[in-house]
């Protein structure tokens, strides 16, 4: 795998909120499909890093390349049809529409196109419909599927919320602490779902949990303060003594697979 | 029967039973012209979560547009209108382009200051509009074999166009594209973030919505045989949101009950008491206060609270989610 181009990269990415430096020299190397991590102290800025992944912020400095192509200047919205779809940190659904109706706009965003045409109704057959059945399978929301989103328990919320990414069928899928507020039986099928997408697509994933962050990445960047600090395989960023001292302490508890 | 079949009966209804009730069929057709304009302004307030001061400007730009058509040219009626639902989309497409670069109260100050600059632009430019006396002596010719003098003829033609109009709103209302926007008026940014291109979908809805609206102005023109620069007002702007308010923003045939209550109100009372308007903005403060689903609500809570109207009851789009199959859709 060491030997793919990597899907996505970064060259010195720099975001300012105002004055201050919220992401600076950050450059990232995100090899095809891998699953990796970022780990780091909150404040550390990877939903930043995330946000300027996805464009939600523009990049002050730096470069951003999907597949060779640079992207550091594509709107938010054009990023999703290239291939890259996220979920956030803090939940943010379409709180009056269904579950499957969430599941089909974020289906259908990869052709956004197709939906600026005013007299095309809803075909119940449509692709999108068919994806968003699927991804409900997937992440056991079947049967809340006509539920309104906001109606949903926080640990079901937080499976739509990953499942609105998974069903733009990404080649590169980012997850903003996609375990956050769950109860440990949600964690654990979070971690095996998390695994399972690492087949099809790249993964890229913040999480605080060391446990699923030391089992199943492929790569860890641990950042602080704006910066990467350490990039390696799980073994190496462990027993890293600058990581230990810098953050984990003893933190780490997860058992290496 | 689904949702969108219903409300086009509805709707149907109406046409058909205000010239059983009213005696004046000025009045009637007044209330289908204005029911179009609350309805594409619901598209954009109920539907896309835009409250937009603009849609005094369509309305008396359609106004216009027929008026001049019709005065100085021999083009027939057809064409009038055609003129004026473009004059609004085109119109509706540039205010929507510069006012949607904003969000919030920034977006309604924008559409606001559009609406002052149009007027503006109407009274300045007398030697087109007729400034404060309006556009006079509009003829309103006849199709083909059908006069349109008799004012119950006219309205006949104002029904049909009524339901044409409010049939293809409820399409783009259920299309994949009203969906969208139903999404954006939710969450906008997580819409971005799935892929939609949100102002080109803001843009489009307000295109829609100032065509309508520019038919309903010219319409109304035809109707009263003149352009009057009230059309174009802020106040005029008002008015239709205030009926698309207190009809109810959930789906589109709320705003045909908003404009018959309207117009019909307006009529009576202004006929009774001069300070009428008094009890018109007594009613907004209620509606904002105890009925924010508008008129439509309060017959929604109605029809359950009956024994019978309990397994029917009718649920708007936006408080219930869509089903994308065509059976149970909202609108
Ligand atoms: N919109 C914003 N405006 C100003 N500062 C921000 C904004 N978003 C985040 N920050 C700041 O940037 C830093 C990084 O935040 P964030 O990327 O959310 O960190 P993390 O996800 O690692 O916890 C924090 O100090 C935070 O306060
Ligand atoms: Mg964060």
């Amino acid at each position: 795998m060491s030997t793919q181009a990597p899907i996505l990269a970064t060259e010195k990415l720099g975001v300012r909120y105002g004055s201050f430096l919220a992401l600076s020299d950050v450059t990232l190397s995100i090899k095809s499909n891998t699953i990796h991590s970022v780990i780091g102290p909150n404040g550390a800025g990877k939903t930043t890093l995330f946000h300027a992944l996805t464009g939600r912020v523009r990049a002050s400095s730096g470069r951003i390349t999907l597949n060779g192509q640079d992207i550091t200047h594509v709107s938010d919205d054009k990023r999703v049809p290239l291939g890259i779809a996220r979920s956030f940190q803090v939940t943010s659904l379409f709180q009056n529409l269904s579950v499957r109706e969430n599941l089909r706009l974020a289906a259908q965003g990869r052709t956004p196109l197709q939906a600026l045409a005013p007299w095309r109704g809803v075909d119940p057959r449509s692709q999108a419909l068919a994806v968003a059945d699927e991804v409900m399978e997937r992440l056991e929301l079947t049967h809340v599927s006509d539920r309104a989103a906001g109606e949903l328990s926080h640990g079901q919320q937080r499976r739509l919320e990953v499942g609105m990414a998974v069903a733009a069928k990404p080649r590169l899928i980012l997850l903003d602490e996609p375990t956050s507020g769950m109860g440990i039986d949600d964690v654990e099928a979070m971690k095996a779902l998390i695994r399972d997408l690492g087949r099809d697509h790249t993964v890229l994933f913040i999480e605080h949990n060391m446990g699923i962050v030391m089992n199943i990445s492929d790569t860890v960047t641990v950042m602080r303060a704006g910066r990467v600090l350490v990039e390696g395989p799980p073994a190496v960023v462990r027993d890293d003594p600058e990581v230990r001292r810098a953050y984990l302490g003893n933190m780490i508890t997860g058992d290496l697979a | 029967m689904n949702r969108a079949s219903l409300h086009f009966l509805l709707a149907a209804l109406v046409a058909i039973a205000l010239p059983l009730f009213m005696r004046s069929g000025t009045l009637a057709s007044e209330v289908l012209i204005f029911a179009m304009a609350a309805a594409a302004c619901n598209l954009l307030l109920g539907y896309t979560g835009l409250l937009s001061f603009g849609q005094g400007i369509f309305f008396g730009l359609g106004s216009y547009a027929a008026g001049l058509t019709l005065l100085h040219t021999s083009l027939p009626l057809g064409v009038a209108l055609v003129l004026a639902a473009i004059a609004g989309a085109v119109v509706a497409t540039g205010v929507g382009w510069l006012s949607i670069r904003r969000q919030g109260v920034y977006f309604v100050m924008l559409t606001l200051a559009f609406s002052q600059f149009f007027y503006f632009l109407a009274y300045t430019f007398k030697d087109i509009t007729g400034g404060d006396n309006g556009l006079l002596n509009i003829p309103r010719p006849a199709i083909g074999p059908f006069s349109l003098g008799d004012s119950w003829a006219y309205y006949a033609f104002v029904a049909m166009l009524f339901l044409i109009v409010f049939a293809a709103l409820q399409r783009v209302a259920s299309s994949t594209f009203g969906c969208t926007l139903l999404a954006v008026r939710d969450n906008e940014e997580r819409a971005r973030a799935i892929g939609f291109p949100v102002r080109n979908f803001k843009i489009t809805a307000f295109a829609i919505s100032g065509a309508v609206t520019g038919l309903a102005g010219a319409l109304h023109a035809l109707l009263i045989g003149v352009a009057p620069l009230s059309n174009i007002e802020y106040h005029m702007s008002e008015s239709i949101l205030i009926m698309t308010i207190i009809g109810g923003s959930g789906n589109l045939f709320a705003s045909v009950l908003g404009a018959g209550f309207y117009v019909i109100v307006s009529d009576l009372l202004s006929s009774i008491w001069p300070r009428w308007l008094l009890l018109l903005g007594g009613l907004l403060i209620v509606v904002a206060l105890f009925m924010q689903k508008g008129l439509w609500g309060l017959i929604e809570r109605l029809v359950v609270a009956l024994p019978m109207g309990r397994r029917s009851a009718i649920k708007s789009p936006i408080e219930s989610p869509i089903q994308p199959e065509s059976e149970g859709r909202g609108i």
